[in-house]
């Protein structure tokens, strides 16, 4: 069905007028119009009749010349309503009559029998256009019946189809609008139960918003067209799920003709598989909600628990040295002392490093980070790292292979010195003392892969994307909160870049993350 | 320690981080005036004439970058601004705007002190307008009258545009510099914003005049700020 004609369906005929041409009416209209050229059928069917009959008559019995009138009355029948049937079988006995019936072109009878024959001929021909009317209207109902459910299948299949409530309110506002040749808006209530002004372009003023909250409150239709409820310019009915009235739609007719009952039973099925529609997605919404809250309130108390520990148990050794320091100076040693401040100053750094993390993930979560974009250069930011972690890799050699060629890469800064420093601070946590490490770049058709190897234990078989959840820490060594290599994927992912984890195969874990290079900076000329 | 030694403003709200500086700065025998806001601050800065001042961005009557400022209005004092590392922009609105260098919490005492010779040495040689005609840092030799640079003792050839950055760089010695105003004093006000153009000539420069360029001795990057000529007027490092 084309869009054109599924537009017929409801707002205009489906038949073309017996005279041929489109009839644009309302089925009423239809009605009135086919009645109109209906009544010029009946005279028209009737004198052509009368007209084989004188050339067939007297060569053929009265009998037949009957049979050719009863086909005129059933083809009239077939072609108009009610009324132009009756007068044509009204005008086929008058006609026989008048013109075979002895004595011929008088309305006088001779023999009694033919009154029988003008009765039975009568009940005949009244019978036969009532069938026939019948059988017609039947078909057409059914026809239009088929195309309206067809419509409404089409409805139903791409609401079920999508998910998003402003996509499905669009949907449901078109394919009614179209059917009904109406500009129509579905309203949801407000958290006080005031449907919301519609969004799009709708006659809106104080007069349908009551109508509209009428419609809310109670269930009823109201506006143009309704029997219940405050007028307006457009008829609302209420918007029902199995929950209650969820909505309202307002529908604005673009023409000044009133719906027929048929019509707004239809509107009304519409109207039922969109309130079902919304309200499926409005329960998906609230369970969507309800799950991210379940996850945010367990995420929480993991990371209450985790941070907890982590911080705590800094804190006591910091509290623990520093007490023994004020309260045992006189007994302790240089050396004593020299290694409770040492203490003292070693798990403040490990403090500082959860801070920071626990930090930079709330924040990468939720959502406060923008980021800040600059060129870059991977030796750079490397330089920054390896300068800030110091003496603390004096005990892991590291080998660079980081290429001249490389190009700058768009990417935050700042996070990209923490997505290094979660990997060198991972490496010295969990690989032996002395065991090496390897950095280096490379790039390929825009990307560039960074590669950070180490000589360690590696990863356990299974292990290589759960590393990368949060609170899931390598292994029962060093500290912290396991949200290191969480935190490196959230920035790669955040800049469209991927991180993962693999084993390598002469023993040790290979942490590889790609970052796009594509475009060029705006770079100074070349000197010399 | 001496009577004279330099006077030290220092405006921060906790009590705890003062206790913490005041021993430490006192321990070194600097002389020290406190505050507690930022009203009280620019009070003494008006009536006492500090050497220094350490100004804490997070304070709870100003924020840090109008204290910069209205300092600024009359006094050419070293301001180092101490901040959370969280606060990135601010520090570099600060510092656009005539801080001197910044600290970021936590640091240790011989960051804050280095922080202050350096500051101090420049308001020094700000005051006394004298050329410094060569510049020394370990291997490296800076023949500024000359216009030559030395590695090792041999010469290293620079574009004009690499020394120029250089000449930028040893001007603000052990100070941070940020993106915009190296970008301004080497290239104009027009390429303000071409942070790029850094990238690829503090590289070029990393190149000649480092021995490791991935782990840079001197020039430093200063992540989401700028970059620092590593330099501290009490250790091997001097200006002749």
């Amino acid at each position: 069905m084309t869009e054109v004609e599924k537009k017929c369906i409801f707002a205009q005929t489906v038949d073309t007028a017996p005279d041929g041409r489109k009839d644009r009416s309302s089925a009423s209209l239809k009605a009135q119009q086919a009645g109109e050229s209906g009544w010029a059928w009946s005279i028209v069917t009737v004198s052509l009749c009368t007209g084989i009959a004188m050339l067939t008559y007297p060569a053929f019995e009265l009998v037949d010349v009957a049979m050719i009138y009863l086909l005129g009355v059933v083809i009239t029948a077939s072609r108009t309503t009610k009324w132009p049937a009756l007068l044509t079988a009204f005008l086929s006995v008058a006609a026989f009559d008048f013109f075979f019936v002895p004595p011929r072109f008088t309305f006088a009878v001779a023999q009694t029998r033919h009154i029988v024959t003008f009765a039975v001929m009568f009940f005949v021909t009244l019978a036969t256009s009532r069938l026939t009317l019948r059988i017609r209207q039947q078909a057409e109902e059914s026809q239009l019946k088929e195309q309206r459910t067809a419509a409404l299948y089409d409805l139903s299949r791409e609401l079920v189809r999508e998910r998003d409530m402003d996509k499905l309110k669009a949907i449901a506002e078109q394919h009614i609008g179209k059917l009904f040749d109406s500009n129509v808006v579905v309203l949801l209530p407000d958290l006080h139960g005031r449907p919301m002004p519609p969004a799009r372009e709708f006659p809106w003023s104080e007069q349908e918003r009551e109508a509209a909250q009428y419609v809310f409150d109670n269930r009823q239709p109201a506006g143009s067209n309704a029997l219940t409820g405050p007028d307006a310019v457009a008829l609302y009915l209420p918007l029902i799920a199995s929950a209650g009235t969820i909505g309202v739609v307002g529908l604005r007719q673009k023409s000044k003709r009133k719906l027929e009952p048929e019509q707004l039973r239809y509107l009304e099925a519409f109207i039922n598989q969109t309130g079902i529609a919304i309200e499926r997605a409005l329960m998906a919404e609230e369970s969507r909600r309800a799950s991210v809250k379940a996850e945010t309130e367990g995420l929480r108390n993991t990371l209450l628990s985790s941070i907890s520990h982590d911080l705590r148990t800094p804190l006591t050794a910091v509290t623990g040295a520093v007490s023994t320091l004020l309260d045992a100076d006189a007994r302790l040693d240089r050396q004593g002392r020299r290694e409770l401040l040492e203490t003292i100053q070693e798990e403040s750094d490990r403090l500082n490093r959860v801070i920071k993390n626990v930090l930079a993930m709330t924040r990468l979560e939720s959502g406060i980070l923008m980021l800040q974009k600059e060129w870059q250069s991977l030796e750079e930011i490397v330089g920054v790292v390896l300068n800030r972690l110091g003496e603390r890799l004096n005990d892991h050699p590291v080998t660079l292979n980081l290429p001249a060629s490389l190009p700058l890469i768009p990417f935050d800064g700042l996070l990209l010195e923490q997505v290094f420093m979660n990997l060198f601070e991972n490496a010295i946590k969990y690989t032996p003392r002395g065991t090496p490490l390897e950095l280096s770049a490379s790039e390929q058709l825009f990307t560039v892969t960074v590669e950070f190897a180490d000589k360690g234990p590696g990863i356990p078989p299974g292990q290589e994307e759960r590393i990368f959840e949060k609170f899931v820490r390598g292994g029962t060594a060093g500290g912290g909160v396991g949200l290191g290599l969480a935190i490196c994927r959230a920035i790669i992912t955040a800049h469209g870049g991927r991180i993962w984890a693999e084993n390598r195969p002469g023993g040790g874990a290979l942490f590889r993350f790609t970052l796009s290079s594509a475009g060029v900076p705006p770079l100074p000329e070349r000197e010399e | 320690m001496s009577e004279d030694k330099e006077l030290i403003l220092l405006i921060e709200d906790e009590q705890q981080m003062r206790r913490f500086l005041r021993i430490t700065l006192q321990s070194h025998g600097y002389r020290l005036i406190e505050a507690s806001t930022a009203q009280e601050g620019l009070l003494q800065a008006a009536s006492r004439n500090p050497d220094v001042v350490l100004l804490d961005l997070g304070l709870p009557d100003m924020d840090g970058l109008e204290v910069t400022s209205r300092l600024r209005e009359w006094a050419q004092t070293p301001i180092i601004v101490i901040s959370a590392r969280e606060q990135e922009q601010d520090k570099v609105k600060a510092l656009d705007a005539g801080a001197d260098d910044y600290l970021t919490k936590p640091f240790s005492a011989n960051e804050l002190l280095a922080r202050i010779r350096v500051a101090l040495r420049h308001s020094i040689r700000g005051r006394s307008g004298r050329p410094e005609p060569i510049f020394v840092f370990d291997t490296l030799r800076v023949d500024l009258s000359q216009r030559q640079v030395f590695l090792n003792n041999n010469e290293v050839h620079l574009t004009p545009l690499e020394y120029k950055l250089l000449m930028v760089l040893i001007r603000h010695a052990g100070k941070v510099i940020t993106h915009r105003q190296l970008l301004t004093e080497v290239w104009g006000p027009a390429h303000a914003k071409e942070v790029q153009y850094l990238r690829v000539y503090m590289t070029q420069l990393r190149h000649k005049l480092e021995a490791d360029p991935a782990r840079p001795r001197f020039l430093i990057n200063e992540p989401g700020i700028g970059y620092r000529l590593k330099y501290d007027p009490d250790e091997r490092t001097s200006i002749k």
